[in-house]
């Protein structure tokens, strides 16, 4: 079964996968870093990403290359009120975050289910064309995807390492404190931060509505892929959320293919026990003093 | 004992007793039952928030004594106290291998790994199919005995063994045990250095809150007569969490209350489960944000602004209690 054909496609799904992963546990990993907040909702701001770009197609009409960002920046900026509501509580507070934003995340699954209801919603394709790479099939659909995906990473890389705000962002990661007496307005760079994350979590969350279907339980998949990346790479690592990211979808894609979604989970679960066990603070990350 | 915590003892023996005779509806007496095997379960689930950490598996551990009792029950034929045993000691075994791994880790990671953990038991009930019936659960779980059918006649089985459990759990709380667990999550360098075996305190107390949720899981397929995968989910275990933490997270009592609370109203609202939730959600997020010690917290506070006009008048005269000590949530 381990024919070149196969392996292209677990490839391509793998890459796909990844960097889906790597857009949710970016997000996750960078409201943990700078704000020490666990955001168990963070799923959620995947599904109403997928709903709002599931709108603006079909009631809206619009054409799916703008649907998408100004679906995805919507929804980033929307959730700001609930920055306002909700998260400043948390911010410094990583133990009440984790139960708090547990009952944010029930709260906006449910009110989901209340406006959308439980069923699954498809959002139609871009397009359904497939390119050929020797024997490999490449849906158009998914080639998009990977583009965007990868598009969003470079862009966020830019933001984080090249601009003013992304350069405060590290600094209040490294040392709260020190960041503060050095002039860093910290509730700015809060906000900036949560808006990047939101953005990415959004993003990852109508790509996923695209390949996948658009329901009110979309964003559980994603919050468990997001923890597994997280630890995997370390919490509150950058560079970590892309190794477990690209680690994850590939693992997914080569063993679900091969052997089933279960021994798939099995595999990654038992992996991230283990590592949490030996390493709690993953591969690249750094132990807490 | 004093006088008056006597009084008050008879009184909630009297309510707890004599409640099912107001009404025949069997409605209400299977609340009581929910009462009182909930209540065993997030009490169990105190000791180990006692002692620092949040566990979010705790169904799961639930779900080794249904199952395990179930199976001994309907697979093997045996009657309904070897599947008790069995199923308690199922938990205890697998909370007793896992325990001292697990416990080293603090916080968020105990948190996390724990809520892995949940969701590998839950994914092996739903795989192995062949023994736990998989996704479908298993149906016609017979009753520990035949006269425990009607639910009045369960729901003082089911008080007998709440009181047993959360009695338990009081008594360990009150005992130098419990005053041990407390300095563990106050100050777990200091109570080491203070000659308390940290891992072998919080081992112990995992195990003995794993069994008591073994025992609960077997009480309840009995009751329910059927066992399955969702009723052990990761939801389930945040419930129970819930009640700890709206009660407030340090004390007994707070558990029990949330337990009253997040059993009745669900059966309350049975027609607006998605509110219900929303619902919950509000309450753990107001909870946490603002006021993390809960009701038990909420009461002291009002107490405390009731009685500063008196204190003031009193000028410096002490307080005849001693100053309850400072209690954070576990970081």
């Amino acid at each position: 079964v381990f024919n070149a054909t196969i392996l292209g496609q677990v490839f391509v799904n793998g890459v796909s996968l990844s960097a889906i992963y790597i857009l949710v546990a970016l997000g996750f990993t960078l409201l943990f870093g700078i704000m020490r907040v666990v955001n168990f909702a963070h799923g959620e701001f995947a599904m109403l990403g997928a709903f709002a770009l599931f709108h603006l197609i079909k009631d809206w009409h619009w054409p799916w290359l703008i649907a998408l960002p100004v679906g995805v920046i919507g929804v980033a900026l929307a959730s700001l009120v609930l920055e306002w509501l909700v998260f400043r509580w948390f911010y410094q507070r990583m133990f009440e975050s984790m139960i708090g934003l547990l009952g944010l995340n029930m709260m906006m699954m449910f009110g989901a289910v209340l406006i959308w209801d439980v069923h699954e919603r498809n959002i139609p394709s871009v397009s359904s064309d497939v390119l050929m790479m020797g024997d490999i099939i490449v849906p158009i659909d998914r080639l998009i995807v990977v583009v965007i995906a990868l598009a969003a990473l470079a862009g966020f890389y830019l933001f984080i390492r090249h601009t003013r705000a992304g350069l405060a962002m590290r600094a209040a990661a490294q040392d709260l404190e020190t960041a503060e007496t050095q002039g860093v307005n910290t509730r700015r760079t809060y906000k900036i931060a949560f808006f990047v994350a939101i953005l990415l979590a959004a993003l990852a969350g109508a790509l996923w509505g695209q390949i996948y279907a658009v329901s009110p339980f979309l964003g559980e998949r994603p919050l468990l892929m997001a923890f597994i990346v997280v630890i995997l790479g370390g919490m509150g690592s950058i560079p970590g959320a892309a190794l477990g990211g690209v680690l994850l979808g590939f693992t997914e894609s080569f063993v679900g293919t091969f052997y089933g979604a279960a021994w798939s989970a099995f595999l990654s679960f038992g992996v991230v026990i283990l590592l949490l066990i030996v390493r709690p603070w993953g591969i690249l990350g750094t132990p807490e003093s | 004992m004093t006088m008056r915590k006597r009084v008050y003892c008879v009184l909630a023996a009297i309510v707890l007793l004599g409640w099912p005779w107001l009404t025949d509806d069997r409605f209400f007496h299977h609340v009581g039952v929910l009462i009182c095997l909930t209540s065993i379960a997030a009490a169990s689930l105190h000791l180990i928030i006692r002692s620092g950490h949040v566990s979010l598996c705790h169904t799961a551990f639930m779900a080794f004594g249904a199952y395990g009792s179930t199976l001994t029950v309907m697979k093997l034929g045996m009657p309904w106290p070897v599947g008790l045993l069995v199923g308690t000691a199922l938990a205890a075994a697998v909370a007793a291998m896992i325990g001292p791994i697990v416990l080293r880790l603090t916080g968020k990671y105990f948190v996390l790994i724990t809520f892995l953990m949940g969701e590998v038991v839950r994914m092996a009930i739903v795989e192995s199919s062949d023994l736990t019936g998989g996704s479908n659960g298993i149906f016609d779980v017979p009753p520990p005995y035949p006269f425990l059918l009607s639910n009045r006649a369960y729901y003082y089985f089911a008080l007998a063994f709440a009181v047993f459990g959360v009695g338990f759990c009081a008594r360990l709380l009150t005992s130098e045990f419990g005053r041990a667990m407390d300095a563990i999550r106050e100050g777990e360098r200091l109570a080491e250095c203070s000659g308390i075996p940290v891992i072998r305190f919080k081992v112990t107390v995992f195990v003995i809150a794993c069994a008591l949720a073994g025992m609960t899981g077997s009480l309840q397929a009995h009751y329910i007569k059927f066992v399955g995968p969702d009723a052990y989910s990761g939801f389930q275990s945040l419930n129970l969490v819930i009640m700890n933490v709206i009660g407030g997270m340090t004390s007994l009592a707070g558990a029990l209350l949330g337990t009253v609370f997040m059993v009745t109203l669900p059966e309350l609202l049975r027609g607006y489960v998605n509110l219900q939730q929303i619902m919950f959600g509000a309450i753990l997020f107001a909870t946490m944000a603002f006021l993390p010690g809960g009701l038990i917290e909420l009461a002291r506070r009002v107490r405390g602004f009731f009685q500063r006009d008196k204190a003031v008048a009193q000028s410096v005269a002490p307080t005849s209690a001693p100053a309850r000590p400072q209690t954070r949530a576990p970081a």
